[in-house]
């Protein structure tokens, strides 16, 4: 094993030499959440000041009818009203955007009204994310002209609001915080990782064989007094540890990005925070190290297989999906873990992940997962070192 | 000592490379290498001539222990290759024309790593590293990065890395392919140092004018089958064509 460790050690020195290496595996995972965070959290308050303070151009017709919404309109600030639209075009200037809504009171609103039956209003709008913001504004304006109008039918009918509230609901929701975004936003964490755990330890394998043989180094290595088995440990061992490293890296980065991103509802934040606890995380790479063994040991094993740097690369890439499918599935809400998923390799990780997080992983599933992990973690490796004795893969003809 | 006695390879091959290599037949295998002996002494250089695709690096991979032998053994420096494969790398030194280096690593650290892994004392390696950098006047490079380093700096790093663990027996498979006149000079220089020290040399080239500079022991292989096998001396003395190269070619193109 000494000969594994000199070569763990020279290969390590190597890759953390490599710029393009410490970029994917430390410089991106790093900064990724905290730079998007930044971005949408900075567009996201933007977009919130902006729409509280634009002027809202509302078409209005009110056929003579409903004098109180005047009143109510005046009482909200930054509204500018337009009258001289017909309510035929008033689709027209919303798509061309002259106006932001229209309102139309029916001809009969107040008879209606008067009647104690419900007034129409009709409501031209185009509804989108972007106008969410500025709907909320009039919907406000809408519900105070309804409370208004509500007030004074009961005043006229000598009514208490209390003999409308039949049911006193008194609400005893058990679900913490943290299991109510553990199951919310849990499966994203495993998202981030996985995919980080084997893009670090893509390059780093692809350079540690392929690159290998394309430099014409491979053979000094093989002649040397190293054994095969020493050879294939002391390479695993540094695309394992990258692999490792960089899934680390983006937790880290997603615990700074919550940390320094301003404009986070306070209560997320503090859910958040309290999903990236300790516990949480030492649990989760417990299962992150044999996921890593498995990655790395698939990774090599292509490495070795592959001509060249270039070869490698090209049969890797696509396998991206073959690793982002199982984590993306495990986004759904109606994948739980059981005795049956917890076997299937990057699945299990998935969903455990969202379990650990939302603080209700049974132990025996969770051991079931980490067991089936390791096995086909061991076997992968036994593979990697067998597929490295072969004389058929390691001097295979471009 | 290299001994080699009735040495065959067998390789199998994919339909695609049979195609890619032009070979006819139902048979998945190809032999690169079929029964050939021969032995190679201290204190001489044995050549292994032939054409491209003629065998020369599998049997050179077959001595070094990267390949096992399909047939027949390989005993070098009376090791057997099959038995003791680790024992038998430690006596080995591995040089080829196109070998690289780690570009992100300096001279001096490549010279440790092989030491290291050639398991070579603190005082061994001081000594054989002063030896051969002075030799080779590595010293003003030696600690920059080989990405940095001319073809020629890095070939004097690829010759002191062969060497440091002072191996006994030296194998050199082509080692002057595509390098420059100066560069492969020094690889001559080399080949006859290592004569003079007494170590086993066992070189493969296709070129004449390297067989007739170095040789003492000549072997020609051509289809992975021996077409001479002897001394140098006696090769030119019983020469029937007018050049050493014309008589290859007489040899070769009568097989």
């Amino acid at each position: 094993m000494k000969k594994t460790a000199i070569i763990f050690r020279k290969e390590l020195k190597d890759t953390l030499r490599d710029r393009r290496t410490l970029v994917v595996m430390i410089v991106i995972p790093l900064l990724l959440f905290p730079i998007l965070m930044s971005i949408s959290t900075t567009i996201m308050v933007k977009q919130r000041k902006e729409a509280e303070v634009k002027e809202l151009k509302l078409a209005l017709i009110r056929n003579d009818n409903a004098a109180g919404f005047l009143d109510v309109l005046q009482k909200h600030e930054k509204i500018k009203l337009i009258t001289d639209i017909p309510e035929k075009a008033m689709s027209d200037a919303i798509r061309e955007e002259r106006i932001d809504f229209g309102l139309v009171f029916a001809k009969n609103f107040d008879e209606v009204v008067a009647s104690r039956a419900p007034g129409t209003v009709r409501f031209y709008l185009k509804s989108s994310r972007e106008t969410d913001l500025t709907a909320r504004r009039i919907r406000a304006i809408m519900d105070d002209f309804k409370e208004n109008l509500l007030s004074a039918r009961l005043d006229e009918m000598e009514l208490d609001r209390q003999v409308f509230e039949v049911l006193a609901i008194d609400k005893h929701d058990i679900v913490t915080a943290k299991e109510r975004i553990g199951e919310a936003i849990g499966g994203l964490l495993p998202y981030i990782f996985v995919i980080f755990c084997f893009v670090g330890a893509m390059y780093p394998a692809i350079d540690l064989a392929a690159g290998e043989k394309e430099r014409g180094t491979i053979e000094t290595l093989l002649a040397s007094p190293a054994t095969r088995m020493e050879i294939v440990l002391g390479k695993f061992g540094v695309v394992f540890l990258t692999g490792l490293f960089s899934a680390g890296m983006s937790i880290l980065g997603l615990y700074i990005a919550l940390q320094q991103t301003s404009g986070i509802p306070e209560d997320l934040l503090s859910a958040l925070i309290k999903i990236i606890d300790i516990k949480s995380i030492l649990m989760t790479f417990s299962l992150l190290i044999p996921l890593c063994i498995f990655f790395a040991a698939i990774l090599l094993s292509i490495s070795i297989f592959a001509h060249t740097f270039k070869e490698a690369q090209s049969i890797m890439t696509p396998m991206n999906i073959l690793v982002i499918v199982p984590v993306f599935i495990g986004l759904f809400p109606g994948f739980k873990l059981t005795a049956v998923t917890a076997l299937i390799p990057i699945l299990n990780v998935s969903l455990a992940t969202r379990e650990i997080i939302a603080g209700g992983i049974k132990p025996l599933l969770l051991a079931e997962v980490f067991l089936s992990l390791m096995a086909i973690a061991f076997l992968s490796l036994l593979f990697c070192t067998r597929w490295f004795r072969k004389e058929s893969v390691i001097f295979r003809a471009g | 000592m290299i001994e080699v006695d009735k040495l065959s390879k067998r390789f199998r091959l994919t339909k695609k490379q049979k195609r890619e290599m032009g070979v006819d037949g139902a048979s998945p295998y190809i032999w690169p290498v079929k029964e050939i002996s021969f032995s190679c002494r201290p204190g001489r250089v044995f050549t292994l001539l032939g054409p491209n695709g003629a065998g020369k690096t599998t049997t050179l991979r077959l001595i070094a222990t990267m390949l096992k032998p399909t047939e027949g053994s390989i005993k070098v420096a009376g090791l057997d290759t099959q038995r003791e494969p680790r024992k038998v790398r430690a006596r080995i030194g591995f040089l080829t024309g196109t070998t690289g280096l780690y570009g992100r690593l300096t001279p001096d650290e490549i010279i440790r790593y092989y030491a290291d892994l050639n398991g070579i004392g603190r005082e061994a390696f001081i000594k054989n590293r002063q030896r051969l950098f002075d030799l080779l006047d590595i010293h003003p490079f030696a600690g920059r990065r080989i990405a940095k380093l001319s073809t020629g700096m890095r070939q004097k790093v690829s010759i002191a890395r062969t060497m440091i663990h002072d191996p006994e027996v030296v194998v050199f498979d082509e080692p002057t392919t595509g390098l420059d006149v100066i560069t492969a000079r020094a690889i001559i220089e080399l080949i006859r140092r290592c004569r003079e020290e007494g170590k086993t040399v066992i070189f493969s080239t296709h070129i004449m004018g390297e067989v007739s500079l170095l040789s003492d022991d000549l072997a020609i292989i051509h289809k992975g089958r021996l077409l001479y096998n002897g001394s140098f001396t006696d090769f030119s003395a019983q020469c029937q064509s007018r050049t050493i190269e014309d008589e290859f070619i007489r040899l070769v193109q009568e097989a």
